[in-house]
């Protein structure tokens, strides 16, 4: 009688000899896509230098190429504020983490600055203003995009600098480590269609908060947070200010 | 609503806070209300040094048509500080130094040191000597309201006597009885 692949010791010894060299083409096979991944890896990195450094005057310079290398780099998913070294690609390539750094500073320095009027809670838009006429540039050329990436880059020091969406596409920035709640949320989002202004009525009108909630979330604000200010001159009685969502000429 | 700087009638450049309606309420939040206080103090002192006012009431809160209404009210968004607030305010002046209840013992008036008393002396001893009134016995009527208006016009006797005592201090003024009352007279400096 014959089976494939037979009885006895002689079968079970090319049993483990086959299975042996399954194993070493097996690795071979995954070595050889490894080495082909990194030439890949090592010449998309190339690329990217090469585009970086063509480039470098544009990506410093222009918001729109600056915002659109950054999105080309999240596309594929590389960090420039990732690298080998410290400051990422930014710094490496495009000398740009001096530049970031710098905004950094900027950003903290007005967060601070502003922070005992606005309870440490700071509109972007006015945060990009007033970090614009620090540098002593014309609107636009610093965006919203690099304030947020500098404030990540701020992320490693621990300082709690965070970018919070109050919806309505407004952004705010938090310089200081408070949780804000869903509620506050909320009261942020009117102040800011209200130029400031908050009160109970506004928020059991139109969110249809019962009034103890709208009151808790208010006095909460007020007491604890110390991110609103009352007015009790009010035309209807009571009013909360959120200083960092009214406009400030100075 | 944008807050903007507004400049008064008497041509004093009122803060942008100054517009906004909740700067007019104690705030139950201590820490911001050290911010109002300390924002409502720098206004008070350099209007009063705009205006030259040496005093402040808590009368002025109360009642409009005094020299305060420019800045205790606010009439585009209807506002105005209460007594009650102002007497807060005050309180901290008298303990950070940047005034002093007048007279003592009560806390409804005060003198405001938009100039410390020892910044006054200076402005005195300068006066006197610029003047040419070193080593002449002046009264206290001659320096609160000389025949040309000075810096010292109309300051209160009180602020005054503290100036010369400071100087006095100094070798730099003598306090004097004269027959009618008190006196003083500079002394010019040695080795000047």
């Amino acid at each position: 009688m014959h089976r494939l692949g037979g009885v006895g010791l002689a079968a079970f010894e090319r049993q483990q000899q086959s299975q042996k060299s399954f194993a070493e083409l097996s690795s071979a096979l995954s070595q050889a896509q490894v080495d082909h991944l990194h030439s890949q890896l090592t010449q998309f990195r190339n690329a990217l230098v090469r585009f970086a450094s063509t480039h470098r005057d544009s990506i410093r310079r222009d918001p729109r190429f600056r915002h659109e290398f950054q999105r080309m780099c999240a596309t594929i998913g590389v960090d420039p504020l990732a690298g080998p070294r410290k400051g990422g690609w930014w710094a490496e390539m495009l000398n740009l983490g001096d530049w970031n750094y710098e905004l950094g500073v900027q950003i903290v320095d007005v967060c601070v600055s502003t922070r005992e009027r606005n309870g440490g809670l700071i509109e972007m838009s006015e945060l990009v203003r007033v970090v614009s006429k620090l540098r002593g540039v014309a609107g636009g050329v610093v965006t919203e995009d690099d304030v947020i990436r500098s404030i990540k880059s701020l992320k490693p020091l621990g300082a709690g600098y965070e970018v919070l969406d109050v919806g309505n596409g407004k952004k705010m920035v938090r310089s200081v480590p408070k949780e804000l709640d869903e509620d506050q949320a909320v009261v942020l989002a009117i102040a800011q269609e209200e130029g400031g202004r908050v009160s109970e009525e506004l928020l059991t009108g139109r969110r249809r908060w019962t009034p103890e909630r709208a009151r808790a979330a208010l006095e909460n604000m007020l007491l604890r947070d110390g991110l609103c200010w009352l007015d009790e001159q009010d035309e209807h009685g009571v009013a909360y200010w959120v200083p960092s969502a009214m406009r400030w000429d100075e | 609503m944008a807050l903007s700087p507004q400049t008064t009638s008497s041509g004093f450049l009122l803060p942008s806070i100054h517009s906004a309606p909740p700067f007019f309420t104690q705030q139950p939040n201590q820490a911001t209300q050290a911010i109002v206080t300390d924002h409502w103090t720098r206004l008070i002192l350099s209007y009063a040094r705009h205006r030259r006012l040496f005093t402040v009431r808590l009368d002025d809160a109360q009642a409009s048509g005094n020299d305060w209404d420019e800045v205790f009210r606010n009439t585009r968004i209807n506002r105005r500080l209460l007594p009650s607030h102002l007497a807060y305010i005050l309180d901290d002046m008298v303990a950070t130094n940047k005034a002093v209840y007048d007279p003592p013992k009560q806390s409804n008036s005060a003198i405001l040191y938009w100039r410390t008393p020892d910044e006054w002396a200076e402005v005195l001893y300068d006066w006197a000597e610029t003047t040419g009134q070193l080593n002449t016995i002046l009264t206290f009527y001659d320096i609160i309201e000389p025949s040309v208006p000075s810096q010292l016009s109309g300051i209160p006797l009180a602020l005054l006597r503290k100036a010369i005592a400071t100087l006095g201090k100094s070798n730099r003024a003598q306090l004097i009885t004269i027959a009618d009352g008190e006196g003083v007279r500079f002394l010019a400096q040695s080795g000047k």
